[in-house]
């Protein structure tokens, strides 16, 4: 019926795409011969005047960034567009949407971003009535913690039970969201120009994220130092994980380490619920006695509020909206008799993962595992996600054992052998890097290596001096670019160096390097991009826009990765 | 010592420097170390300057994978130990911004900072220069400080015998301009001819070398521990000139029998000032044109002439300088130490000597030195002088402000203090040692004043705490605290030991020997404890420790 060439091309398109793919190309295909067979014609998509509306929740930016994306690409096509954070959002507006997109993020526990909270509790509680809606969601999130893109996909199956009609299934994006969020732009897109006659996948495939297989490893600490010297103010630590066998990794990936909860805290949840340590339960999720999920699988601080309302349901209290720990809540709310403490068990969360890029490279021990923890960083997100009931850190002292998993990068990687290498990393950036030197001396990479690095005093906050010196000396390192905030006024930032290095930066770029940043995501990213954008501009002879141009193709061509946090 | 033998790695250093510039410049860029590159580390001791770093901490520092601790010493061109207020004044904020904030009087008059972060170089050398300050050929093969007595009331011709510590201090000062380039920012000479230097040549000299002046009976200089010594002859009042005195020097190495300090010998007298001059210059020559360059060990102008002969050095002398020496004159040191208080000179002037322990200005608790400085200087009625025995004089006080500056030293505690501090602790020298000198054996400075602290009760015991006992420590036998020339010489040998040496005079006048070897801290006091006791029983009157040692022969 068609030509081979045809044929092949299809073939290829089949064995290369996914369930959902096929599903999706399948009701592609058919709306388009429909269109095809009224019109008369294969071309001259029709356009879609229904109204869109392109909603985003966003923490940390990247929504917002997918959601202007989206927005734009849809102008582009003429399809008129409106697009706002959730927050901003007028919700009884809901009922009028015709095209609604939602781009929303999902925080540690499954929660959404704090900005999307009332949002998020007006979909999932509210009585909607969407008949008339079309909509899709994409979901961001880190397939690293349990509940990935939860908000996302609670949002999508809320919207289908309200009578809404999918466009394109909910799709999960992960930490590398760039390149699968502009597929699913594409697809969505299309979609709208076949609206009239659109065959909606009402019945998608609501497939669970693929489930990865994380291999669990037990380590032991064989050194926890403080890089920092005594009489600064940062504290910096170097930690060295052995593990019992080797492990499968890449300079640029991470560890995801489980903290365990504090002993005596869970010695008293299993005192005030009146059950015994060793009892055998079963979440549902995790089955073991009750002292080890409480130890190391549940998560017992700082309960959600959704958490905290199920408890007040179970057990009859009247407790305000707010986030308790379960100790709190068994001595203030008490249960009304042990085994309620079964159901109490099901309602917690698994205690989600803390990442780590990792500093060394399995080429020089591959069962072994060091990474670089900024005591600030720890304190910091431990308190604003975890609620500050991990003395995690502090129990790392040497001999003590640790389970952690091999979380991996799929951009963060170094390049072929002799491909230059620029990698900027202050702070705690400095770990993936020194994998990263660490591996190209290991694998006698030809290609050369550039590090710009920051801290705040030359004297006493230098991570890995001495190593890096080695490197410069050995010929690894073939430019090393410092900047120290006290000890510099001129180049007291990693981007001041990028700049006054831009003419090298500049050639070292038109001969191919890959560029690397990572580190402390702001506001680092915002002046890192700037700067490189404005070296591109100066030394290159370009335009703002032809630099943004040149910029956005070394991440089109792979060169431009980012690892922050 | 044979000529075949190669030159030290110095000497090529040296030659290689391009006028002591070497790769300074890129070493000051190296942002990844705080250290210079090896060739440049001998190279900065020219421009007054010692890497070091802080001993300490060199384990814990590896052990967070940073480098040790670097950081420099900056020791001024200071002849003579003068300076005015407003200079001290600068001094004492360069010290805030960029060191540890001590001030140091060295056993050579001169002031020196420590802890100098390599960054913090040029804008401290830039800020001592707006004071009309320098550290220029402070360290390094070249004529260090020149020292002179730093008592101007205990002679009328004080201030015309001072200016000679200035005129030799700038006859023998390099030619180079690499300290106005690279520390100043000063542009490169076009012709290099203008920096030609005659009497260094681009060898320079083999090994440090040091010139003190005295003026009797006062010998606060130590004036025979240097490779010139000039004593000045002064008749009537009248200052008739100098005797001339080579050859001192004080370092040893432990273990090598070849080493030996010596005190310098008086070889003539110089009646006029361009004699004076020529004869400290040819000196020079001399020492530049035979001392051995092969073994630094052996380098100072002690082994120079003792090796020559020292009827072959003095012809040669005479011959460079085209004139014979004069006869040596008679003259008598009756005094070394410090004449603390207040004493008023000729022309009425008034001068405070208050004691400084091991030459360390800090404010401490009950004793606010520093402040009290601080707040002298600011008044605008006094010089600063600085003693070899570490000790600060507040000069040149006019009889109307003679209250308003003793106000001062009471507030802060220092008139008390030197006061109520006992003779041996006030005359006691420790070198720096521990924990920035890198060949430090054992401490000294932040060891001897507890160590005084012990001894004070078995002199109580003896009942002679008011004996004036010279007591010197160093950490190490290179000699910076003139341990051989005190009755009690302490020289560090591993941590926690040190050689005990005994005999010396009480004037600079006689070396000490070794008594006992790698004594601890509990073996010092007990030969102490002997030795003091027999010497209260069995002195003679007016006889000192190191006389009393010498008449027993307990050595």
């Amino acid at each position: 019926m068609i030509p081979e060439s045809k044929l092949n091309i299809l073939q290829d398109l089949v064995k290369t795409s996914s369930r959902e793919e096929l599903i999706w190309i399948n009701g592609y295909l058919n709306a388009l011969v429909s269109t095809a067979a009224e019109d008369g014609s294969s071309n001259g998509a029709p356009r879609s005047m229904k109204r869109m509306t392109v909603l985003y929740g966003t923490e940390t930016g990247n929504s917002k960034k997918l959601a202007l994306q989206l927005t734009a690409s849809a102008k582009k096509n003429g399809q008129p567009v409106k697009c706002a954070a959730v927050e901003q959002y007028k919700l009884e507006d809901l009922e009028k949407e015709e095209y609604l997109f939602i781009v929303i993020s999902t925080q540690g526990e499954g929660e959404p971003p704090i900005t999307a909270k009332k949002f998020y509790d007006h979909i999932m509680e509210a009585a909607l009535k969407l008949p008339s809606l079309q909509y899709a969601v994409l979901a961001l999130g880190d397939s690293s913690y349990p509940l990935f893109c939860k908000t996302g996909i609670d949002i999508d199956e809320r919207l289908a039970l309200a009578g809404a009609k999918r466009v394109v299934p909910v799709r999960m994006l992960d930490v590398d969201f760039e390149e699968p969020a502009s597929q699913w732009f594409t697809e969505v897109l299309s979609e709208l120009q076949q609206s009239d006659k659109l065959i909606p996948i009402a019945t998608a495939t609501k497939e669970p994220a693929k489930k990865q297989i994380k291999k669990h490893f037990s380590g032991t600490i064989i050194k926890n130092i403080n890089l920092n010297d005594r009489g600064s103010d940062r504290e910096t630590y170097h930690i060295e994980i052995k593990a019992t066998e080797e492990m499968d990794y890449e300079p640029g990936d991470s560890i995801a380490i489980i903290p365990s909860n504090r002993r005596e805290v869970v010695v008293r949840i299993i005192e005030l619920a009146g059950v015994d340590a060793d009892l055998l339960a079963n979440t549902g999720k995790y089955e073991g006695q009750v002292l080890d999920l409480l130890l190391n699988k549940l998560n017992i601080c700082y309960l959600l509020g959704s958490t905290v309302k199920k408890y007040a349901a179970l057990t009859g209290h009247i407790i305000p909206d707010m986030r308790l720990d379960l100790v709190d809540l068994l001595r203030i709310y008490p249960l009304k008799n042990a085994s309620q403490f079964h159901e109490v068990l099901a309602m917690l969360n698994p205690i989600a993962p803390r990442l780590y890029s990792i500093a060394s490279a399995p080429s020089s021990d591959p069962t072994e595992v060091h990474i670089t923890v900024s005591r600030h960083r720890f304190l910091k997100e431990d308190e604003q996600q975890y609620g500050l009931c991990s003395s995690f850190l502090g129990d790392l002292h040497s001999g003590s054992t640790i389970s952690f998993y091999i979380h991996r990068s799929r951009q963060f990687k170094l390049p072929a052998l002799e491909k230059d290498i620029i990698m900027v990393g202050p702070g705690t950036g400095i770990a993936s890097f020194r994998s990263f030197l660490m591996e190209r001396d290991n694998t006698a990479a030809t290609g050369r290596n550039w590090l710009f690095f920051g801290e705040k005093d030359f004297t006493t906050d230098f991570l890995y001096q001495q190593e890096l010196q080695q490197f410069v000396q050995t010929g690894v390192l073939h430019q090393i670019d410092l900047s120290f905030t006290k000890n510099h006024t001129k180049k007291a930032y990693v981007e001041d160096n990028m700049k006054a290095q831009g003419e090298m930066l500049f050639r070292w770029l038109e001969a191919g390097a890959h560029f690397y940043l990572s580190g402390v995501k702001d506001p680092l990213t915002g002046k890192v991009e700037e700067a490189l954008i404005g070296i591109i501009a100066k030394h290159g002879r370009r335009s703002m826009e032809e630099a943004r141009i040149y910029f956005d193709n070394l991440k089109k061509e792979d060169r431009y990765h980012k690892d922050v946090y | 010592m044979s000529n075949k033998k190669q030159f030290t790695p110095v000497e090529r250093i040296k030659l290689a420097s391009d006028g002591l510039r070497g790769s300074l410049v890129q070493s000051l860029q190296d942002e990844i170390t705080g250290a210079l590159r090896e060739d440049d580390q001998a190279l900065i001791k020219f421009h007054g300057m010692y890497q070091q770093d802080d001993r300490d901490r060199r384990e814990e520092r590896s052990e967070k994978k940073l480098e040790w601790l670097y950081s420099f010493m900056i020791r001024l061109r200071l002849p003579g130990g003068f300076m005015t207020g407003e200079q001290w004044k600068g001094m004492h904020h360069i010290a805030g911004e960029h060191s540890t904030g001590v001030i140091k009087i060295t056993t050579r008059q001169t002031i020196q900072l420590h802890g100098i972060l390599k960054s913090h170089i040029k804008p401290t050398l830039q800020s001592f220069n707006t004071y009309a300050l320098d550290s220029i050929a402070a360290c390094g093969d070249v004529n260090r400080n020149v020292t002179c007595s730093a008592h101007p009331f205990r002679s009328a011709v004080h201030e015309e015998v001072f200016v000679y510590a200035d005129k030799i201090s700038r006859m023998a000062l390099p030619k180079t301009r690499s300290y106005y380039e690279i520390w100043l920012d000063e542009l490169p000479l076009t012709n290099k001819e203008e920096e030609k230097d005659p009497l260094y040549q681009d060898r320079y000299l083999p090994r440090k070398f040091k010139i003190g002046i005295a003026i009797p009976p006062d010998n606060d200089v130590d004036v025979l521990s240097n490779d010139v010594g000039l004593i000045a002859i002064v008749e009537d009042g009248i200052l008739k000139g100098f005797n001339l005195a080579v050859g001192g020097g004080l370092g040893t190495t432990h273990g090598n029998t070849a080493t030996y300090p010596r005190l310098a010998t008086v070889i003539g007298f110089l009646d006029t000032e361009e004699k004076v001059m020529k004869a400290v210059y040819e000196v020079i020559t001399i020492q530049r044109d035979h001392g051995d360059r092969t073994d630094r060990k052996l380098a100072r102008l002690k082994y120079t002439i003792d090796c020559m002969g020292l009827d072959a050095f003095v012809g040669e002398l005479e011959k460079r300088c085209g004139f014979p020496l004069g006869e040596a004159r008679s003259f008598e040191f009756t005094e070394r130490k410090d004449h603390f208080g207040w004493n008023q000179n000729h022309q009425g002037k008034w001068y405070y000597t208050a004691f400084v322990e091991s030459g360390r200005i800090l404010d401490k608790p009950g004793a606010t030195l520093k402040t009290a400085c601080y707040e002298i200087a600011e008044t605008g009625n006094a010089n600063f002088r600085f003693t070899c025995n570490q000790n600060l004089v507040i000069s040149d006080v006019l009889d109307e402000h003679r209250t308003q500056i003793n106000g001062i030293l009471e507030n802060h505690g220092v008139t008390s203090l030197t006061e109520h501090s006992t003779p041996i602790r006030k005359s006691a020298i420790a070198c720096v040692a521990f924990n920035t000198c890198p060949l430090a054996l054992a401490e000294a400075q932040r060891y001897l004043p507890s160590l005084i602290t012990r001894i004070e009760p078995l002199l109580k015991k003896y009942n002679i705490l008011d004996d004036e006992i010279s007591i010197r420590m160093t950490g190490c036998p290179n000699g910076c605290g003139r341990p051989t020339m005190a009755e009690i010489g302490l020289i560090g040998t591993a941590y926690g030991k040190y050689n005990l040496h005994l005999g010396g005079d009480r004037y600079g006048l006689r070396l000490n020997k070794k008594y006992r070897a790698d004594l601890d801290e509990a073996q010092i006091l007990n030969e102490l404890d002997i030795l003091l006791g027999a010497y209260a029983l069995e002195r003679n009157q007016t006889e000192t420790f190191g006389d009393y040692i010498i008449r027993r022969q307990i050595l």
